[in-house]
């Protein structure tokens, strides 16, 4: 069958695309594939983080706002020790709030009291294995209320980049095929590893819940 | 270098191919958990009939995580259990698996079970995949076969992905006419990717 200039137009960025799109991701699939690695093993000795973890507690006075409405009370209070990242867990009540902030690899469980002004502050800070770890999670989400999404401009930023990252990755599988295709009498065997894949991915998606 | 060529492409294509329905459903997932609400109002979770039985005894063993799989095997229930809870007169656990939750709660003066299902479909079955084996519950998790199969293919998916990015280094830097656009690729997943963790460190 003849191969039409569209077709082969196609094929041409097709490739194009699957190797620089491959290279610029190069940096975030080593991420991604070493914390997922940390994440899974975390037995492994050599990447303890937990352990390592350091912690300090200060206390601070803070100026409160005249309204004791709890996204103002955080926004000031955030803005007053200078700290920035995704705030949750969020409790009221009359006399205190309490809220996390968190970048990766360093939260911060801030209790702030009301009656005397006081923030206290209990911080920890993981080494290097857990902002990994942490970074690889680090979406904003929240599992009581899936639709507020992220609170932090950065959160948002990263949770972009990764649906691009994503996004990416499902193009450079797509793209394998359509290039293997191309090259399928060569490689005989693709049609069976492919089928395979398939169905080693299709069984544990579609298939398992169901046996 | 060119002699590797041929043996470098090949191992590229069957192992580029064989893990790509993996990598898809690592992809699927990302978009998963970072649209959560908006996949809830997509596709809602479906809580299904409520069971209850009554069993002729509760088969008690030396560990919770015993009991628990002897409690699932009499009610002919496969899965990963997740966690266990336990008090003097109740025990009650989820059983999971990719896409439906199970929850057993046994109450054990009276022998009874009541079992609830909640299916969550295949997108959200992704994102269990995703997490698992994952950090938590460490000593309970690979309780089920499928799971420690998982756990082999979703660490093999990893290593063959860091492979696959050596290969394709390689391939790459063999086509000349494409040397200098992938250079610039990498440049600027790099200046990204510094530019992020700057941001978020």
């Amino acid at each position: 069958m003849p191969t039409t200039p569209l077709v082969k137009a196609l094929n041409y960025w097709n490739r194009k695309l699957h190797i620089h799109i491959g290279l610029f991701l190069l940096f975030f699939i080593w991420l991604f594939a070493c914390s997922g690695l940390l994440l899974n093993h975390s037995s492994w000795k050599f990447a303890s983080f937990w352990e390592e973890r350091e912690q300090t507690t200060t206390q601070t006075p803070i100026q409160l706002p005249a309204t004791l409405d709890s996204t103002l009370v955080i926004r000031q209070v955030v803005r007053q020790l200078g700290i920035a990242g995704e705030v949750s867990e969020v409790k009221m009540t009359l006399d205190s709030v309490d809220f996390r902030v968190t970048v990766p690899g360093h939260g911060r469980n801030l209790h702030v009291d009301f009656r005397n002004g006081l923030c206290t502050q209990k911080a920890f800070r993981f080494n290097l294995w857990g902002k990994l770890r942490t970074l690889h999670t680090f979406n904003g989400a929240s599992k009581t209320h899936p639709e507020s999404g992220p609170n932090w401009w950065v959160t948002t930023t990263w949770v972009l980049a990764m649906d691009g990252i994503a996004l990416g990755l499902l193009f450079l599988c797509v793209s394998s095929w359509v290039m293997w295709y191309k090259v399928r009498r060569e490689f005989a065997w693709g049609a069976l590893v492919l089928g395979l894949g398939l169905l080693g991915a299709g069984y544990f998606v579609f298939l398992l819940r169901m046996v | 270098m060119k002699k590797y060529y041929p043996l470098v492409r090949t191992l590229h294509l069957y192992f580029g191919l064989f893990i790509s329905p993996f990598v898809l459903i690592f992809s699927v997932s990302v978009l998963v958990f970072n649209h959560a609400g908006f996949l809830d109002r997509l596709t809602p979770v479906k809580a299904l009939p409520v069971e209850k039985i009554k069993l002729d005894g509760i088969p008690r063993d030396t560990s919770d995580l015993l009991t628990a799989k002897a409690i699932i095997a009499k009610l002919g229930i496969e899965g990963e259990i997740d966690f266990i809870s336990i008090n003097e007169d109740h025990i009650s656990f989820p059983v999971l698996k990719p896409g439906l939750r199970t929850k057993i709660e046994v109450d054990t003066r009276t022998d009874s079970v009541r079992i609830s299902r909640q299916e969550e479909g295949s997108l959200r079955a992704t994102s269990y995949l995703h997490t698992m084996p994952g950090q938590h519950n460490a000593r309970l998790r690979g309780n089920s076969i499928f799971l420690k199969i998982w756990k082999l293919m979703a660490d093999g998916v990893v290593y063959l992905l860091l492979l696959l990015t050596a290969s394709g280094i390689f391939l790459w830097w063999c086509l000349k006419v494409e040397r200098r656009l992938g250079l610039a690729a990498i440049a600027l997943g790099v200046l990204l990717f510094s530019a992020l963790l700057l941001l978020i460190f």
